[in-house]
Parts: C-alpha cells; sequence; structure tokens
C-alpha cells in the first residue's frame, strides 16, 4: 500500500517491487506491534468487560492487513525470489549455490560425507 | 589461504610451533622449564664470556684459549646460538600459571571456519593470559558444529541432480581461573583489540561479590549518576546524538559509495538479520591524550565554580 512506502528508496539489496512490499510491511508491522499485541490482551483477558474486549476484536480486525505478522515473507536479497529462501544466508537457493561455489560465503564448502 | 602477508608469517610460525591438541598440551606443560637448564643454556653462557674475552685486553685475557670462528664452522656456530627467551617461548607450548583456588571467573569460547586461525588465536590468547598473570585452563576442544544444506543444481525443477554444502565451525574454550574482574577485563579488551581475522570471540564473566550486593550496585549507581549528571538519561539510547545527527546518517546510508563500502552488494551484505548489525557502539578513547583531555575539562570546571 502506497501510503506506507517510504517516499525514497530505503533498501540496498536486490530492488523489484515485492521485495520494497516486504520491507514496507516489515516496517508497519514494527511501527504497530505494540498497538497489536495490547489489543490481543484486552481479547484474551478475561477479567476484562465482555464489551471491551469485544470493542478490541473489532479494532482488531479493522487494523490495516499491513499490520499483520503474517503478512512478512523471507524474500531473497539478490534476487527477490519468495521461495526457497534459505534463512541462514538470506538467500534463495540458486542463489546460495552460486555465491557458495564462488566462495563468497565464508566456510561454506561442497560436503561430502 | 589468501591474507596479508603479516597473517600468514603467524599461520606459518604455528606450523613451526606444532600446536598439539589439548590432550598432549597437558604433557608439555613443563617442557619450558627442561630448556632452560638445557644445552641452549649453556651455549648463551659461553658466547657471553666469549664476548668479554674479545673486548678485554688484559694479557692474561689474551692468553686464554681463544674460540675461533671460522667459515667452516659458522653455520654451526650459528645454529648454536641461542635465541632470546621471548622468541625461543614462541616455539613452546604457551606457558601458565597454577590456579590457586580454582574458581571459575570467565570462560572465552572462540570460534571459526578455519582450524588454523582459530588455534594461532587460542595460542595468542592463552600467552596473554600468562603475561597478565591470570591462570588458564585450555584450550578446551569444543564440538565441531557441521551445518548442510542440499540445493538443487539447477535453478528450475530437475530435482533429481543436487549438491551438498556444508560449514564446519570449530570452537575452542579457554577457561580463566581466581582471575580479578579487572585483569579479566583487561585481558578481554586486549584480545578483543588484537582479534584476528575469521575468529569470534564469546565471554562469559562471572563476578563474586558479598552478601550486600544490593547495597553495593546501588551505591555504584549513585556514584555514576554523580559523575555523569544530565548526561546519564543519555546513556543507552543517545536521543539527543541520534537526532542530531539523523540526517547526515540518512544521507549517508543512501549514498552508493557508503553502502558498497559496508557490503551491500556483497554476496551476505546487509546482514539486518545478525542481531547486533544495526547498533552502532559509541567509541571511548582511553590513553593519554584522552586523560589530558578530561583533566583539562575538569580544571575547567572548577575554575567555573
Amino acid at each position: 500500500m502506497a501510503q506506507f512506502r517510504a517516499k525514497k528508496l530505503d533498501l540496498g539489496c536486490f530492488i523489484n517491487i515485492k521485495v520494497i512490499r516486504d520491507h514496507t510491511k516489515r516496517k508497519v508491522f514494527e511501527q504497530h506491534e505494540p498497538e497489536r499485541q495490547a489489543l490481543r490482551y484486552i481479547i484474551r483477558n478475561t477479567s476484562l468487560p465482555q464489551r471491551t474486549r469485544a470493542q478490541a476484536q473489532l479494532q482488531l480486525t479493522q487494523m490495516h492487513c499491513y499490520t499483520r505478522p503474517t503478512q512478512i515473507r523471507n524474500r531473497c536479497i539478490m534476487g527477490g525470489r519468495g521461495r526457497g529462501v534459505l534463512r541462514d544466508f538470506r538467500m534463495a537457493r540458486f542463489q546460495f549455490r552460486m555465491n557458495a561455489l564462488a566462495g563468497k560465503l565464508p566456510g561454506v564448502q561442497k560436503a561430502s560425507w | 589461504m589468501s591474507g596479508p602477508s603479516c597473517a600468514r608469517a603467524l599461520i606459518s610460525a604455528t606450523k613451526r610451533v606444532k600446536i598439539s591438541s589439548p590432550t598432549t598440551n597437558g604433557q608439555c606443560l613443563p617442557l619450558p622449564r627442561c630448556t632452560i637448564s638445557g644445552t641452549n643454556q649453556r651455549r648463551h653462557d659461553s658466547t657471553v664470556v666469549e664476548a668479554s674475552r674479545h673486548l678485554d685486553l688484559t694479557p692474561g685475557a689474551a692468553e686464554a684459549p681463544p674460540t675461533s670462528i671460522t667459515p667452516a664452522n659458522i653455520d654451526q656456530e650459528l645454529a648454536n646460538l641461542r635465541l632470546p627467551r621471548a622468541v625461543q617461548a614462541t616455539y613452546l607450548d604457551p606457558l601458565r600459571h597454577p590456579p590457586t583456588l580454582g574458581i571459575k571467573t570467565a570462560e572465552l569460547q572462540l570460534r571459526s571456519y578455519s582450524i588454523r586461525n582459530l588455534e594461532v588465536f587460542t595460542d595468542f590468547c592463552l600467552r596473554a593470559a600468562y603475561y597478565l598473570k591470570l591462570a588458564a585452563k585450555g584450550p578446551i576442544a569444543l564440538p565441531r558444529q557441521v551445518e548442510r544444506w542440499t540445493v538443487p543444481r539447477s535453478n528450475f525443477v530437475h530435482k533429481k541432480s543436487q549438491e551438498n554444502f556444508e560449514r564446519r565451525t570449530v570452537s575452542r574454550g579457554i577457561k580463566i581461573l581466581d582471575g580479578h574482574p579487572e585483569v579479566v577485563a583487561t585481558w578481554l579488551a586486549f584480545v578483543k583489540k588484537h582479534q584476528y581475522y575469521g575468529v569470534g570471540m564469546k565471554a562469559n564473566v562471572w563476578e563474586y561479590g558479598s552478601l550486600e550486593t544490593g547495597k553495593d550496585m546501588d551505591a555504584e549507581a549513585e556514584r555514576i549518576a554523580g559523575r555523569l549528571g544530565e548526561q546519564l538519561d543519555l546513556v543507552g539510547g543517545k536521543e539527543g546524538l541520534m537526532v542530531k545527527h539523523a540526517q547526515t546518517v540518512e544521507g549517508m546510508l543512501g549514498s552508493e559509495p557508503f553502502k558498497a563500502r559496508w557490503g551491500a552488494y556483497a554476496a551476505m551484505g546487509g546482514a539486518g538479520g545478525v542481531p547486533s548489525a544495526g547498533r552502532r557502539v559509541e567509541s571511548v578513547r582511553v590513553g593519554k591524550k584522552a586523560a589530558r583531555a578530561r583533566a583539562g575539562k575538569e580544571v575547567d570546571a572548577a575554575k567555573a565554580e
């Protein structure tokens, strides 16, 4: 969503719209996390009046989808791919292989055992 | 093994030293003492005497049988020359102080992907501990961590043809027994100052206090508050500083050369995933200059009062 997006490019890795979108989602989630957690706490707290809890529920559902943690997906920093991204290197499997064979990943070698 | 020449020299030095596994290290402990009383020591004495004889011009000295160095035996003479103690020590296992009580005060863990770098630096740490008069135990070989990844060779389909990669992390531990907290801190600072490429370090430090630790901590907090004054609320976040430099920093972050400099375009560039990647540590200057500057400030403050 454009209203959340940074006016100036604030990323240093491979850039495409999916990467920018994911980055925006991360920032928005970070910004709204306390609010979400507070609402979640109110909803789950049985000692609070039912009305308050229902209101909190409504508020939580009405928050923008970018504020949800489930919207965040790890993407490849070298090619922006969303699948097969190795968490350790934040790279998709093929980029990982290329970089590993080029010796750009410290300590990673071809294994044989 | 590609690295700066100084580093290569250090590594080849260890090859000569033949740093052995920790099991044999234990057996080699009394070695230095043996060599001190060995033939090398005697050789050293004789050379000293020789030198004095050459200088001595009294008739009695002239009569003494001079040891002649001819081109034939010069190689042997050179080989028999004793190295300076400090140089000779580098060829031997690091010396150790025996612990007095055996209470563990610090534990340093070193990790690397390269066993040679690790061995060199562990040796260095042990020597540093010896010269700081700390009783050190080690190097303790900790379990090697092997991470493996299997990825398809191709960028698309063909799952049947895959390739395996692995990363082996070797680690060594050093235990410091009965160390004074300040000495241990000095040792850790020294080791950190001279940290070696490709070797990561992690330290646990234990301090033992009296039963009134809570009171001591309160007193310490008050002392710090008194010394820092208004600056105390800047500790940690340093909000004032951040706001002041926010513009310049933002500009720097966006500039291409800056990003290239910290490796944003490299393979694992921009490692924002690392927990402390975004943190910038305020550098504290230590030394005569800084001390002088501080003293100057105090004098100014006194004058103002």
